[in-house]
Formats: C-alpha cells, sequence, structure tokens
C-alpha cells in the first residue's frame, strides 16, 4: 500500500513538472529608439532584463530596471532618468504582462520560426495600458528566441518633457525585445 | 560725425555676438560628442565582495540604491553563470542560499574580456551600478550594473 501511495506521488510530481513549462532569463534585451532627424542620441540598450516564458500557456512577462538603460551620453542618460521624462527614482521598473495568442500553434519540439501575436498590459512611468503587438519565435533544438519590435506614445504614458515638444525625443519611440530561453 | 561713433561700437556688438555663437557652437559640439569613459580606467568609489554587496541590498535596498547607485564599483566574486545577450555575454554571480544575483553587462570594449571569463572564475568586475531591486517573476533580490569592464 506504501509503495502505491509513493508510486502515485511520484507520478504526480511528474505531471506537474511537466505542467510547468515556466523557462525564465535574466539576460534579455530591450532596445530604446527615440532618436529623431534634430538628435541621433536619445538611444539605449538594457541588457539585464528578465524575462519569462511559459510554452505550455503562453504567458510571457518582463521586468526592466530603467537605470540600466545605457547611454553612450552622460547627459543624455541623465535626462531620460530625471524627472521630466522617466523619473526613475519614482517609477524605478517598467513591466510588461501578456500572453502569447495561439500558443499551441508553436512546436517548441521542432526547429522552426513562428509569428505570433502577444497581448498585455505594459507599465511604465506608473501607467498600464494594453499593449498588442507581433512577435517571432524561432526554435532551434533547446533553444528558443523571441523577438518582437513595436512603438508606444510616450504621451499615453504621461511622458511629456521639454525635449520631446522639442522634437529632439520621438513622440513615439521605437522598442525592440530579444529574449533567449534555453 | 556720429557715423564714424556708431561703427566701432556695431563693430563690438557684431564681434561679442560672434564670440557667443562660437562659445555656445563648442559647447553644444562638447554635449553631443560627450560620451561616458572607459569604465576600465576610472577609479572604483567602493570596493566590495559579491556576497557582502547582496546581503546590503537584501537588508535595506533603499539604502543600498541610495548609496551604490550610478556610482563605479569594484565587485569581486566568482562567477557562477555566464549568458549570452544579443551579441554580447553578462556575467552572474549568485548568493546560492538565496538565488538573489548580482548581473553585469559589458561596455563595448570590453565585452571580449568578458567572453573569455568562465563559470567558476574568481574575477574582479568594475561597472556603473544601476541599483538592486525584487523581481517578481524570479521572486528574489536582484542587483544590475552597466558599463562594466574586467578589472586587471
Amino acid at each position: 500500500m506504501k509503495k502505491t501511495i509513493i508510486l502515485f506521488a511520484m507520478v504526480g510530481l511528474a505531471n506537474l513538472a511537466i505542467a510547468q513549462k515556466k523557462q525564465t532569463t535574466t539576460s534579455a534585451t530591450i532596445n530604446f529608439d527615440a532618436t529623431t532627424s534634430i538628435d541621433a542620441l536619445p538611444k539605449a540598450e538594457n541588457k539585464t532584463v528578465i524575462a519569462s516564458l511559459d510554452t505550455k500557456t503562453g504567458n510571457v512577462a518582463f521586468e526592466s530596471v530603467i537605470k540600466s538603460f545605457a547611454f553612450t551620453n552622460p547627459r543624455i542618460q541623465e535626462h531620460f532618468n530625471g524627472d521630466k521624462w522617466m523619473d526613475s527614482d519614482k517609477f524605478p521598473t517598467a513591466t510588461f504582462t501578456g500572453k502569447i495568442g495561439d500558443i499551441n500553434a508553436v512546436n517548441f519540439k521542432k526547429d522552426g520560426t513562428y509569428n505570433v501575436a502577444v497581448m498585455g498590459d505594459l507599465t511604465l512611468h506608473g501607467v498600464t495600458k494594453p499593449v498588442t503587438t507581433k512577435a517571432v519565435i524561432t526554435v532551434v533544438g533547446k533553444l528558443i528566441s523571441t523577438k518582437t519590435d513595436f512603438t508606444i506614445a510616450l504621451a499615453d504614458y504621461g511622458v511629456n518633457g521639454g525635449a520631446i515638444a522639442a522634437g529632439k525625443v520621438a513622440t513615439n519611440p521605437k522598442i525592440s525585445v530579444m529574449a533567449d530561453f534555453k | 560725425m556720429q557715423t564714424t561713433n556708431k561703427k566701432p561700437f556695431l563693430k563690438k556688438i557684431l564681434l561679442i555676438i560672434l564670440c557667443l555663437m562660437v562659445v555656445a557652437g563648442v559647447a553644444i559640439y562638447f554635449i553631443f560628442t560627450e560620451k561616458f569613459e572607459d569604465t576600465g580606467k576610472e577609479e572604483a568609489a567602493y570596493t566590495i565582495a559579491a556576497n557582502d554587496l547582496i546581503k546590503e541590498f537584501q537588508e535595506n535596498d533603499s539604502l543600498a540604491n541610495i548609496k551604490y547607485v550610478e556610482k563605479i564599483i569594484l565587485v569581486n566574486g566568482k562567477i557562477a553563470e555566464t549568458e549570452t545577450a544579443d551579441t554580447s555575454v553578462n556575467i552572474k554571480m549568485i548568493d546560492t542560499l538565496t538565488g538573489s544575483y548580482i548581473i553585469f553587462a559589458f561596455q563595448e570594449q570590453h565585452i571580449k574580456a568578458a567572453k573569455q571569463l568562465k563559470e567558476g572564475d574568481m574575477v574582479s568586475i568594475k561597472g556603473s551600478c544601476s541599483g538592486g531591486t525584487y523581481s517578481k517573476i524570479l521572486e528574489t533580490e536582484f542587483i544590475s550594473f552597466k558599463r562594466c569592464a574586467v578589472n586587471k
């Protein structure tokens, strides 16, 4: 009887492990490009973004520390973190929680490239807004690479600094997100 | 007579305007072309062991952020993981008891040296501290660094 209970418990644990397909990385990358024709400097990247992907449910999440965005120019980085722009002392992180539309269309056991839609909530500068974007998932062996490009309207997130009004910072910067799960 | 008096005055005004324009132009040029220094050549504000730094953030990350953020810190520790990040590589030092970690992203000119590092290596890494916070995804404290250099 004891052996049977232990066997059932082991099977139960194994099933739980299979059901939980959440993969994580601490080295996802976000590129931020708010350059304009009169200013090529508002451009940065954050290479230490935390990301998770649940290959079973399609749930995805990202966490990005605003101060981790590295600019080449010190003054622009200071402005980016300042209270007239991202106000990173008050709002230190940006997050995204969402879902891949048709996760069952992606065969994570077969090499290939899959185009998917991602829907979710982006929280930036203390404001949460729904975001829908297209993404590409590439499967090569055990490596799952994901990539998406989209734009956001800074005004939607309450970012209305003088530099934006003066045309030095794009009103709709381009955001690229890349995450590899192994 | 009046005309001859006005001319030198106008000349002076034009010269002052010209000088101001040159100064403004030079200032704008420096602002727009200014770049962060090579971290490898910068002096560290603090030198600390990885586990001690993690402990400080775990105990009170608000205080630790005030102390370390945007400062150049030299961290000594053992490499727990290396992770590819786009075309670059990130180095991680982990507190094995709690799972809390420090992650280092490298300055362009130091990526090649970072790629030579392996798990288990004892290293000193110098970089700009971006601060520490609690990750809801990983349910642990993490501290991130940018513009890092392998200290030689």
